[in-house]
């Protein structure tokens, strides 16, 4: 048996035999000793990140146990697999590989699941490599009719998001009730084409508030089986936030270039008469450069990305449930840091263990509280929904959803 | 007799209900372990998700409940009876192996290596052939325009020095494009400096630097050969091909287009390109070479240029002669060899 089996033990914890309390005990650590195994804090007397302390409140962590070497093993077979058939299989290892990260995913001892319907993405993949070549001939023949063709592309844009995440939250699956997705396709079209077409005209005022946008569509219009999340998002928060990033970005920047300048120059005057010896450290020295500013943006984007997936879970409310979420942007700018790097230097090799070592950090930083039982959800019945959506916006890496 | 542990979930809420599954024949038998409630289902009804690591499997019944279980061994064996997803079931074994992940990275270069040196080159082939002469000369004018702008001057050479060299050019021209329409045109361009390109619809431009930098005229019909050789194998059209080939197949390969992994495709495609590019100057030089040797002519003059135009310059636009060109010594080495083999046969 390669893992534990939750839920089919006697209700006695398996370090210090404790009884375990009714609902949520799959693991077979009690409270207590998990908290302690893990190195956490008891989050139910954390006040300041759980609010009001109640006494029925329960934490669940999210587990994930995905491992890089058996993953790599899925990965590099499904992409050979996918080169051998000239791309058809595609479809099938995006399913795989999705499934091995939903399956990992454990709350209170039961995973997720991914239920697409490969031949579904198949045909989404048809048609997108179709519109891909008739792009990739326009450019060769006439830039005029490429430019032509995308922006026809990025008036499909809206629709393709909102089927893609259509797709993805009927396909995502937990305790065998799907999840769903509500949003209208005119609020597509306002969220994804109306406020990026005003950014030029607004200078770019408006993009914290394209920003909330964006992450309302998404996070107010999730639903798990009948119950819809409640996302209490402020614009007025993303402004703050927005405005904070931009004062520290603009004054590192100034002194990163006040350094260069001070630096070129001192080597000039250090090293005058000796050109080889100059030429190599300001070579050096560029270098140090271009790696400080890649540091920089990596740090603002992914300081970004962490504040907004915090502030978004918290601002969530899923009938009884609420959420954690821990992130840093430092430990995730570490993280994709050294991804870069090892992907870079094993020539992709090690792709498979980059994104598992993220979804981990991410994953593991989620928590979901709740002062009733994971129990209560309603299923809803929801007609089946094409892949085109999902295949675009993936072969086209849209930002959307988290 | 198959038996093992599940959670049961009715679809119909997210309640979670341990049951015992129990396989008696061709019936599966579901008996909740607390609540008392037992059914049976036709196995052949029920689908078994296949099985991905060592993850959980799910079992969806008849009437949309689903059963979750962890005893893998269990549930494999269920598989195994049933007798489905025979393809799946063997790339699930495949993928538990280490061996087989080799075989895959081993295969995955073959198959690429194979790819982008005969499958693309040779579909680029066809592609580019298949253009009519209406989009190339379109796309030809476009450039043009583009170069005429930024890098392009009327020629300052002597009325006299022009006619005489289109009137030679036009002779060879003659000669060796029989179905393209190529023509010559002289221009100024300190920013390109000595050197000479040409456009797919059969324009060939000469700079008034490459001119002076000659030394005879059979220096200047060497390139003009080699130029003409990129038009009559359409080269340029090709190149550009070959390279959004490499591109869509390394995306394919990566997963996606705009992510940091992107970077590290960045430079396998760059090096295909540089190769491709490398393949063409051969071809065009070959096609020069072959030219003079069949006019009795040895190819030191044409050699010569190469050197001393590489010698002198600075920069250079688009499809020029030695834009991104293998190292000007290794195609001299070439000519020289390819020359000799000519003599000797
Ligand atoms: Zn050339």
């Amino acid at each position: 048996m390669s893992r534990e089996e939750p839920g089919f033990q006697d209700d006695k914890c398996s370090i210090c035999g404790s009884e375990i309390d009714a609902h949520g005990s799959e693991e077979r650590l009690c409270r207590k000793c998990e908290r302690e195994v893990t190195g956490e804090a008891n989050p139910d007397q954390d006040e300041s990140v759980a609010g009001p302390y109640i006494a029925d409140t329960r934490t669940y962590d999210i587990r994930f146990t995905g491992s890089a070497g058996e993953f790599f093993r899925i990965w590099i077979v499904n992409t050979f697999l996918t080169i051998i058939t000239l791309g058809i299989y595609a479809a099938w290892a995006k399913v795989r590989n999705r499934q091995y990260f939903y399956r990992n995913t454990l709350l209170d001892g039961h995973v997720f699941d991914y239920t697409a319907n490969p031949v579904a993405i198949l045909k989404g993949n048809l048609i997108v490599g179709g519109g891909a070549v008739i792009y990739a001939m326009t450019e060769v023949f006439n830039p005029l009719y490429s430019a032509m063709v995308v922006l026809v592309f990025s008036l499909f844009i809206p629709f393709l998001v909102y089927k893609s995440l259509r797709f993805m939250s009927r396909n995502s699956v937990y305790r065998n009730v799907s999840f769903g997705f509500r949003g209208s396709l005119s609020d597509s079209y306002v969220t994804y084409l109306l406020y990026p077409f005003l950014i030029p005209f607004t200078l770019g005022l408006i993009m914290p508030y394209w920003a909330y946008a964006k992450k309302k569509y998404f996070f107010g219009n999730m639903q798990f089986g009948t119950t819809e999340n409640k996302f209490r998002g402020k614009p007025g928060s993303f402004y703050a936030k927005y405005a904070q990033v931009s004062v520290f970005t603009v004054s590192v920047l100034i002194l990163i270039g006040v350094v260069t300048f001070a630096g070129k120059s001192a080597i000039s005057e250090l090293f005058t008469g000796y050109t080889g010896v100059q030429n190599g450290m300001v070579l050096l020295f560029m270098f140090m450069f271009y790696m400080a500013l890649f540091m920089f943006v990596t740090l603002i984007q992914q300081y970004i990305y962490a504040w907004m997936t915090n502030y978004c879970f918290i601002q969530s409310s899923l009938g009884s449930l609420s959420f954690q979420s821990t992130l840093k942007g430092k430990s995730l700018m570490w993280i994709r840091v050294t991804n870069v790097a090892a992907i870079l230097f094993s020539l992709g090799l090690l792709i498979p263990w980059a994104q598992i070592r993220r979804t981990r950090y991410i994953l593991e930083n989620l928590k979901v509280v709740t002062d009733g039982n994971l129990d209560e959800f309603q299923a809803a019945s929801r007609p089946e929904e094409g892949a085109l959506g999902e295949a675009s916006t993936d072969f086209f890496d849209l930002e959307i959803g988290l | 007799m198959i038996r093992f542990d599940a959670n049961y979930f009715d679809g119909k809420t997210s309640i979670s209900r341990t049951v015992i599954f129990t396989l008696y024949g061709k019936k599966a038998e579901i008996r909740g372990v607390d609540t008392g409630f037992v059914f049976t289902v036709p196995l052949v009804d029920c689908e078994i998700s296949p099985a991905i690591g060592n993850t959980p499997r799910l079992i969806r019944l008849p009437g949309g409940a689903m059963c979750e279980a962890v005893d893998l061994d269990a549930v494999a064996a269920l598989e195994e009876l049933k007798g489905e997803q025979k393809i799946l079931r063997l790339v699930h074994f495949i993928e538990g192996r280490w061996k087989a992940a080799l075989v895959s990275i081993a295969g995955i270069i073959i198959f690429a290596w194979f790819f982008v040196v005969f499958g693309i080159p040779a579909i680029a082939e066809k592609a580019a052939f298949a253009v009519s002469a209406d989009i190339l000369n379109e796309v030809s004018n476009q450039t043009l325009e583009v170069l005429e702008n930024r890098f392009l001057k009327p020629s300052e050479l002597d009325q006299s020095r022009i006619d005489k060299l289109r009137r030679d050019f036009e002779e060879v021209l003659a000669d060796v494009c029989r179905d393209e329409q190529c023509r010559v045109e002289f221009r100024k361009s300190p920013v390109v400096g000595p050197n000479a390109f040409a456009l797919p619809s059969g324009l060939i431009i000469v700079t008034d630097e490459l001119v002076e930098a000659s030394e005879n005229e059979r220096e200047l019909i060497g390139i003009l050969l080699h130029e003409a050789a990129h038009i009559k194998e359409r080269h340029g059209l090709r190149g550009i091909i070959q390279n959004t080939g490499v591109f869509i197949m390394v995306s394919v390969f990566v997963g996606d287009v705009a992510s940091i992994t992107s970077i590290a495709a960045s430079l396998p495609t760059l090096l295909a390109q540089a190769g491709y590019s490398r393949e063409f100057e051969r071809e065009a030089d070959e096609y020069a070479v072959r030219y003079f040797h069949q006019k009795g002519w040895d190819t030191e003059s044409y050699r010569e240029i190469l050197v001393r135009i590489t010698e002198k310059m600075t920069r250079y636009p688009g499809d020029s002669l030695l834009s991104s060109h293998p190292i000007t010594e290794e195609r001299v080495e070439d000519i020289l060899k390819l020359e000799e083999a000519l003599a000797g046969g």
